[in-house]
């Protein structure tokens, strides 16, 4: 469980992080999400002890990270994959870790071979891709067989094979009791993957939810139509009171109506229909409504770099 | 190391020794599996050696005994080893920091090691340890190496005269030192050029300064450098004397009667110290006094 309150951090004027509250809990994948330059890896830095909070408190299991005594065994974090040294092997690499956390020389055999590096175990760390470099990131952090973890962009890098690979074992980790805090700029991956999304904009916390629910709370449902008399149909569902967009390839986006309606006043009216789609909305779309917002309302409170850091 | 692993299987709260040796062998693991590290030993080991024979030699071809100065027998032995033994193994310790800021590692380190200070004691102790033991290899490795070349000259002085062993030993120190001081700079700095230069100002600008310094500043300023304080750790009177005077001087002072508890004075004469400051900067055409 990671609990964080009132958490803060100020880069000078900037607030990188702003009072951010919520809880990540176990069982379940947390999708950490917000646009570049939202303070999520700051968040994490946060949570890791690498950054010092200006003011609030960030808990793993109830302390601070600092205090934790051997704390690979606690938490598992991929911060940046490619922070490794080129000139190491991967086994060197882990071993490391291992030692450093009285974690059994055995685990490093086994997190090779569970994240499919057991080939290259002897290669030096420099020669690997940005996907391998992934692999050993998330070998590193479940070394310990720690109860949570903390995966920044694990994603990045990875062909479709590989994310596939992670969303299972992210789903698994979780189904086991974990607790799993993924951030990610891929909404579509957030949607199959993540069964609770924390979104956050310029540091604050925007969104804290199902991700079901705030899929449907977010954005509206419509229908698509495509009619070759497509400006004759538009004016009869708008005289029906529904709200019609015209989309860039001539489709009408239609609320406000649902499909059988639709179908049904075409008929009336003798007008064609090729196409009748109705939409699921789409975790995307609830997500740019969110930060949308919160980048309107940051606007009109004053001038405020949006450089945040990192 | 496998015993550290054995404990912590334990339940419970590991013990604080327990913690630190886990440490010890966290930085111990990154040392030896960089190759770049071993090269680097091996080159400085090379050139150290290398220019040690040269110098050697120059010294035992000289004809003529050697005028009262700077270079003795024994300060022979070092001249290599001052330029070719510090320089790298002070990159290699000042890179034990710089090169983890570099490439992020550091922030994987301090998540394994959450209390900095522990981190930056645990890596201390290895490169410390490491650069220790490196240097008294290539100390006493120089020192045999350059008498072996004298002794047929009758230049050369032995590890059985009084003050000799010390002072060799302080050789291994120096490396230490050298090496701590990158390792402190590399983690202030955090950045490889800057840290390596900050290094060299350390252990040869401030030598390089005393040269143009007046004598009554060389002497309160070489105080503080490196080399000096290496000589500090050995019987001072025993070495001063007897790297003053060179091996004459060592049975002089022994027919005099100098007692080994003597205090030595309080300002020293930097000149004629074993790992000499300006040595530094003078390099090892020195030896042309000889012809």
């Amino acid at each position: 469980m990671i609990e964080l309150n009132g958490l803060t951090k100020r880069f000078g004027q900037v607030a990188a992080v702003d009072e951010l509250s919520f809880t990540v809990r176990p069982g379940r994948v947390t999708g950490f999400l917000g646009p570049n330059g939202a303070g999520k890896t700051t968040t994490m830095r946060l949570i890791l002890g690498l950054d010092v909070p200006t003011s609030g408190t960030a808990l793993v299991g109830g302390h601070r990270y600092q205090q934790l005594i051997r704390p690979l065994r606690q938490v598992g974090s991929v911060l940046d994959a490619t922070a490794v040294h080129g000139g190491r092997t991967a086994y060197d690499h882990l071993l490391s870790l291992a030692v450093s956390n009285g974690i059994r020389h055995g685990r490093v055999r086994q997190v090779l071979e569970l994240t499919g590096l057991d080939s290259v175990a002897t290669k030096r760390v420099r020669g690997f891709s940005l996907g391998m470099k992934q692999r050993l990131g998330i070998a590193a952090a479940l070394l310990g067989e720690p109860p949570v973890l903390m995966f920044d962009e694990p994603v990045n890098g990875l062909d479709a094979d590989g994310v596939r690979w992670i969303r299972q074992l992210l789903r698994r980790l979780a189904a086991d009791g974990h607790t799993v805090l993924i951030s990610s700029h891929l909404m579509s991956e957030m949607a199959l993957t993540a069964d609770h999304l924390v979104v956050i904009g310029r540091g604050k916390l925007l969104a804290d939810a199902p991700t079901q629910s705030l899929t449907e709370a977010g954005a509206r449902a419509d229908v698509l139509v495509r009619s070759p008399q497509a400006r004759e149909l538009a004016e009869l569902l708008t005289i029906r009171g529904a709200a019609v967009k015209v989309e860039q390839d001539g489709g009408l986006a239609v609320t406000g109506l649902d499909a059988p309606a639709i179908a049904d006043l075409a008929a009336a009216h003798g007008v064609a229909v090729h196409e009748l789609v109705p939409r699921q909305p789409s975790l995307e779309q609830a997500y740019l409504d969110l930060t949308a917002a919160s980048t309107d309302y940051r606007a009109s409170t004053g001038p405020r770099s949006t450089e945040a850091t990192r | 190391m496998t015993a550290v692993a054995s404990r912590t299987d334990e339940p419970g709260v590991p013990s604080l020794a327990a913690r630190a040796l886990a440490e010890l062998a966290f930085e111990w693991v990154k040392l030896r599996s960089v190759r770049s590290n071993y090269v680097t030993l091996l080159i400085a080991a090379i050139a150290t050696l290398g220019s040690t024979v040269l110098v050697a030699r120059a010294v035992s071809a000289a004809s003529a005994p050697p005028p009262p100065g700077p270079l003795t027998a024994l300060s022979a032995s070092f001249l290599g080893y001052a330029e070719y033994a510090v320089i790298p193994v002070s990159v290699l310790a000042v890179l034990q920091f710089t090169s983890e800021y570099a490439t992020g590692l550091i922030s994987t380190t301090f998540c394994a090691v959450p209390r900095r200070w522990a981190a930056l004691a645990s890596k201390a102790v290895v490169t410390g340890a490491c650069a220790l033991i490196a240097g008294e290899l290539l100390a006493f490795a120089c020192f045999w190496l350059t008498q072996a070349l004298l002794s047929g000259r009758h230049r050369g002085v032995s590890l059985a005269q009084p003050g000799v062993p010390g002072a060799v030993a302080a050789g291994g120190f120096v490396l230490c030192a050298c090496a701590l001081t990158a390792l402190g700079l590399g983690a202030i700095i955090r950045h490889t050029p800057g840290a390596i230069t900050a290094t060299l100002a350390a252990i040869y600008g401030v030598a390089a300064l005393c040269l143009v310094l007046p004598s009554q500043w060389k002497d309160d300023l070489g105080r503080f450098t490196i080399a000096f304080a290496a000589t500090q750790v050995v019987a001072l009177p025993a070495v001063r004397s007897g790297v003053r005077a060179g091996a004459r001087g060592v049975a002089s002072r022994r027919t005099t009667g100098c007692r080994a508890g003597d205090r030595p004075p309080r300002r020293l004469r930097l000149r004629a110290l074993p790992l000499d400051p300006m040595r530094y900067c003078a390099g090892p055409t020195c030896s042309v006094k000889y012809h």
